[in-house]
């Protein structure tokens, strides 16, 4: 943890001591390991089959997003620990010895919940990943339960993007490619159909203008159209037709004249 | 990955394990076991899976049927969804999407051993994951109207070719 990667506000348990670094890592390490044996939580990053040759990327969110989720952490940390804090001064008031009973219970509860959220934030942004090819994306995210969504281009309706004031300090914005078909969104956002999200990439302009120069690529209306229809020629006249009669034109002009 | 590609025209029923996740999941449920079993044990029983070349097809139920038949072209977006209990039975939920308007899903696939084959089976069948014809692939040759269109000029020329001389 160097400090431009924790939120702006100071917070008052900040590790910079060498060794407790490192211990942090190895239990990190350790985690992830029971993960990976235990939980079954795939190590390796998500793909796409493409042909050798094509474009593929796999990327994850920004740093910004995790700093964009340890500033909400510190937050809810700061109030729900405060809230604790502020009950046991009024029991130590009222009563000490009750107060000195639960004393360690209180403390426990104001520590343990933090260390458990401050850890699942850190999985949280090291689980997602996003890949994309020149035709299609695919979303993973989760860690008990792990979901995926794989959305093809050419199926992809509009892409729109999202940023809030907060997601704007930290740089970053999320792009949501939505596919046909209705409801959803104000279910779970993220896991209901017919959208994927990209959440927390700092380049969403460029992933965004990326995503909308495929779908120029394509030219059917991506509501399961069948390519032999998608591709049948347009009734009416093409610059060849056109160019041959302005030709016709100009020879009847000239029978005409003579 | 040593399996060999999976075949899912094979695939007719769910996976055994399916049945022992709907056991977990009912015994999870803890008292409401005696509710949740029944209904998930009649769907383990009576779902049944047909995989076409153009298609997939399902059915379950009891005393209320149902049946789905869905086109793999239809397909907008495959989520694949594997909770804990899933990845310990290497099962997973296999969620395909349809442009209908509804957010569920029009059809889950339960059950099926090695979901990243099956998911990616679908994938490659799902329009827009290969290459479509190119869209010029179109010979001017057998576009009718324009070859009519030059039989006019050229015939005209001639004509034209034919009045001139005498002027």
């Amino acid at each position: 943890m160097n400090a431009d990667s924790d939120p702006p506000t100071t917070p008052p348990e900040r590790i910079t001591e060498r060794p407790t670094d490192r211990a942090a890592r190895w239990f990190y390490r350790g985690l992830w390991r029971f993960l990976v044996d235990w939980l079954r939580v795939p190590e390796d990053r998500p793909s796409l089959p493409v042909e050798p040759g094509q474009f593929h990327s796999s990327f994850r969110p920004a740093e910004g997003f995790l700093r964009y989720l340890k500033f909400g952490f510190w937050i809810g940390l700061t109030l729900f620990d405060g809230i604790l804090a502020i009950t046991l001064i009024v029991i130590y008031v009222a009563s000490p010895i009750v107060g000195l009973i639960v004393t360690l219970p209180m403390l426990i509860l104001m520590i343990l919940p933090d260390i458990v959220a401050y850890v699942a934030i850190h999985l949280r942004f090291d689980t997602t990943w996003y890949v994309m090819t020149d035709r299609s994306l695919r979303l993973r995210r989760g860690i008990w339960s792990i979901h995926e969504v794989t959305i093809t281009f050419e199926n992809v309706q509009n892409v729109k993007v999202t940023q809030g004031p907060l997601q704007r300090w930290f740089g970053i914005a999320t792009v949501v490619v939505e596919t046909a078909g209705g409801g959803g969104t104000n279910a779970d956002p993220h896991h209901a159909g017919h959208h994927g999200m990209i959440e927390g990439i700092s380049n969403a302009e460029e992933i965004r203008d990326l995503i909308l120069r495929r779908l120029q690529h394509s030219r059917s209306a991506g509501l399961g159209d069948e390519a032999h229809l998608a591709l049948r020629p347009t009734p009416g006249f093409s610059p060849d037709h056109v160019a041959v009669l302005r030709e016709i034109r100009e020879h009847v002009r000239a029978l005409a004249m003579s | 990955m040593t399996d060999p590609p999976l075949d899912p025209r094979f695939i007719e029923r769910p996976d055994a394990s399916l049945r022992t996740y709907y056991i977990i999941v009912s015994l999870l449920s803890g008292p409401g076991i005696f509710l949740a079993l029944p209904p998930f044990m009649f769907r383990f029983y009576t779902l049944r899976y047909r995989f076409d070349d153009e298609g997939v097809w399902m059915s379950w139920g009891v005393i209320f049927k149902r049946e789905i038949y869905l086109t793999y072209r239809r397909i907008q977006d495959i989520h694949v969804t594997r909770n804990l209990i899933h990845r310990w039975l290497d099962l997973s939920s296999v969620a395909i999407q349809t442009a209908s308007g509804s957010a569920a899903a029009e059809m889950t696939i339960e059950g099926i051993r090695r979901p990243e084959a099956l998911r990616d089976f679908l994938y490659q069948k799902m329009r827009g994951a290969r290459g479509e014809p190119a869209p010029h692939v179109e010979d001017p040759a057998d576009d009718e109207a324009l070859v009519l269109l030059r039989q006019i000029r050229d015939d005209l020329a001639a004509l034209r070719h034919r009045q001139e001389p005498r002027q």
